[in-house]
């Protein structure tokens, strides 16, 4: 049980016109959640169906668990699980049949009702697939990744399209897999999941990694802490004249500028004076840590919700 | 053990399909039934002609409406007028009119079956009208007998459809319940995500194709039960003959919907596809009518396709009674079907 649960090196996938994952390095440590953060298109969900081996690469070595698709694909098979974007099961199987259906393919498998506790299904058990919310569905997904008792467990967006409520008691199932002592690397586009459940990051765009740390570095390495808001009544106005003003930078985004600080509390003086002179026509005033929303951005330019 | 489970699964996630159920086992059972005792008596509609009355009856009238009796024809007998407006209204197949000194018949020419065998008849009436009249001797009438091409005598309609919808289950079974099934476990993802277990992927192919090999059992074994429990119906040759036979096409069309899948990326362009090739296999090849009266390029085109040769195998058989050695050709171009449709199916099949 020692090395990584999972190291990969120089990942390379073009599909036709389209290069998708453009020299992917990534290791992943035992026991650690791990996520993939960045928007669609990024090349996440490819990276990952690369590792799961569904699709092969074009280029790079990958080690799961120490082993390698080539030598032992079933082997890594039944020892990880694996939550795809969609499951897509029978509309009239319940979450019991499909339990003991998927674990009748591995060899090492956890009890149905073991499973149906860990994702609280216990109610629904019996029910249809197709008469289960979102949020149920998503949990039988999880709980089929985990009917093998896996060492290492991928999940591919896991939370996308659920209400608040629902990712909550996702993100509680997810904290129990760490408990565990499993290793899980998920993708997401949503920045709080990210900071929430992940020990470390890797920051995706364009098909390859911008930054790989934690959470907490991530955001420290940015040297800007913090952000200053001005929110406006309806659309913001250009804030290159200001900007050049005050001598601070002011970027510009839907009906808020963003001005990004070392020292909110030497800006704020300075910027009241400013708007002042100026008569910005702005309403409010919001002081905020910098997110790794801020990452992505202060890295790529890009919105993660582009 | 494996496969069992997976043979298992099919069969009660099937079971719970209420819609499948039904277009699988009731609706070929309805079909046999309904068009079984609609055409019951083998002949189609019965024949008649309408009549137009004569303003001034002559000897010859009487005569001829004798004549019409004795052949059994169904004589309507209605005023000029009233004929007309039964004419116009398209009901009418065949209309006997005075016309100078003799008579006159008027063929609708939407109802050439009909109007066709009834001016024969109305003809050999008059033929033995005429002889009556001249006092002649009786013309003699030559003997009629339907019978299958066999010799056996099974004259009824259901008879004839029963093989008929034997077929058309198995080619229904490879196109939509096998190909169809193929095209959204691909789209929806089915496939992938039993790509990252270790179930061998034979297998769950395996229990697919096996679970469909069951329902078209018990399909066969509820048709030809229905079969003859209302109509009489048996197989008149070998069990095994008959069993190679639906074994031949079990495979054949079940390769078809493999085969077919491979080309749709959508369930909705694979229902396109395949009703492509379902309609003109149903309409065309023999399932529900004799093709005696398509053009004879029609008649080519469908003995070179896997339905209308494999029908007329199964007819040989379940009706008349007859080994496969006279089917050699026949059964080889069925036999080719299969062979180059698995082949391409192996080539193109798709998972993901």
């Amino acid at each position: 049980m020692s090395g990584p649960a999972l190291s990969i090196r120089g990942l390379r996938k073009t599909f036709p016109k389209v290069l998708a994952v453009a020299g992917v390095d990534l290791v992943v440590a035992r026991g650690e959640v791990f996520g993939l953060l960045g928007p669609n298109g990024a090349g996440k969900t490819t990276t990952l169906e690369i590792i799961e081996g569904l699709t092969t690469a074009d280029a790079g070595e990958i080690e799961i668990l120490g082993l390698t698709w080539a030598k032992q694909g079933q082997e890594i098979r039944s020892r990880i699980g694996v939550q795809l974007q969609s499951t897509s099961l029978f509309n009239k199987i319940t979450p019991r049949e499909a339990l003991d259906l998927y674990g009748s393919y591995y060899p090492k498998r956890r009890g149905t009702q073991e499973l149906l506790d860990l994702v609280q299904l216990e109610e629904k058990a019996d029910a249809y697939h197709i008469t289960l919310s979102g949020g149920q569905q998503q949990r039988l997904a999880l709980a089929l990744a985990l009917v093998n008792d896996p060492e290492l467990v991928f999940l591919d967006e896991p939370t996308t399209g659920l209400d608040p409520q629902a990712r909550r008691s996702l993100w509680d199932v997810v904290r129990r897999m760490k408990g565990e002592g499993r290793t899980v690397v998920l993708t997401t586009h949503y920045m709080d999941e990210a900071e929430a459940l992940c020990d470390r990051l890797a920051i995706m765009g364009h098909g390859q990694v911008i930054a790989t740390g934690t959470p907490a570095s991530l955001i420290a390495d940015l040297a800007i802490p913090s952000v200053v808001e001005l929110t406006f009544d309806g659309a913001a106005p250009d804030p290159a004249a200001f900007a050049a003003r005050l001598g601070q930078a002011v970027e510009r985004r839907a009906d808020l500028w963003e001005l990004p600080t070392p020292d909110p509390k030497a800006l704020l003086p300075r910027l009241f004076e400013a708007a002042e002179a100026a008569a910005v026509p702005f309403q409010q005033v919001h002081i905020r840590r910098a997110t790794l929303e801020d990452v992505f951005l202060h890295r790529t330019g890009r919105s993660l919700r582009e | 053990m494996m496969l069992w489970r997976q043979f298992a699964m099919e069969w009660r996630l099937y079971s719970r399909d209420r819609v499948a159920m039904f277009w699988t086992f009731a609706f070929p059972v309805i079909l046999l039934m309904g068009f079984g005792t609609i055409f019951r008596d083998g002949g189609g509609p019965k024949l008649s002609v309408v009549r137009v009355q004569a303003l001034a009856p002559e000897p010859r009238d009487a005569a001829l409406d004798q004549a019409l009796a004795d052949l059994q024809l169904k004589v309507i007998t209605l005023p000029k007028a009233e004929a007309e407006a039964r004419w116009t209204r398209g009901e009418t197949a065949a209309q006997l009119e005075p016309a100078g000194n003799g008579y006159r018949l008027r063929l609708n020419s939407y109802l050439m079956a009909q109007a066709g065998a009834t001016a024969g008849v109305v003809n050999q009436a008059w033929l033995m009208a005429q002889a009556r009249l001249s006092g002649a001797p009786e013309p003699q009438r030559i003997p009629i007998q339907v019978e299958s091409p066999g010799h056996k005598r099974s004259a009824n309609y259901a008879s004839f459809l029963l093989p008929g919808l034997l077929g058309l289950n198995l080619v229904s079974m490879g196109l939509f319940s096998v190909g169809m099934v193929n095209v959204s476990y691909r789209e929806k993802g089915k496939f992938r995500r039993l790509a990252v277990t270790p179930l061998p992927k034979w297998i769950f192919l395996l229990g697919q194709v096996l679970h469909r090999l069951t329902v078209t059992v018990i399909q066969a074994a509820i048709l030809l039960l229905v079969g003859f429990l209302a109509f009489g119906i048996q197989n008149q040759g070998s069990t095994l003959n008959l069993l190679l036979l639906m074994a031949l096409g079990t495979g054949c069309f079940m390769a078809f919907g493999f085969a077919l899948s491979s080309f749709a990326e959508t369930s909705e362009s694979y229902s396109a596809i395949s009703n492509l090739v379902f309609l003109p296999l149903m309409m065309l090849s023999g399932v529900y009518f004799t093709l005696d009266a398509a053009p004879a390029w029609v008649q080519h085109t469908v003995a070179v396709m896997p339905l209308a040769p494999f029908l007329r195998a199964l007819r040989a058989v379940f009706n008349d009674g007859a080994g496969l050695a006279g089917h050699g050709l026949g059964l080889g171009i069925v036999a080719a079907w299969g062979l180059a449709a698995f082949a391409l199916a192996v080539k193109r099949f798709r998972w993901a």
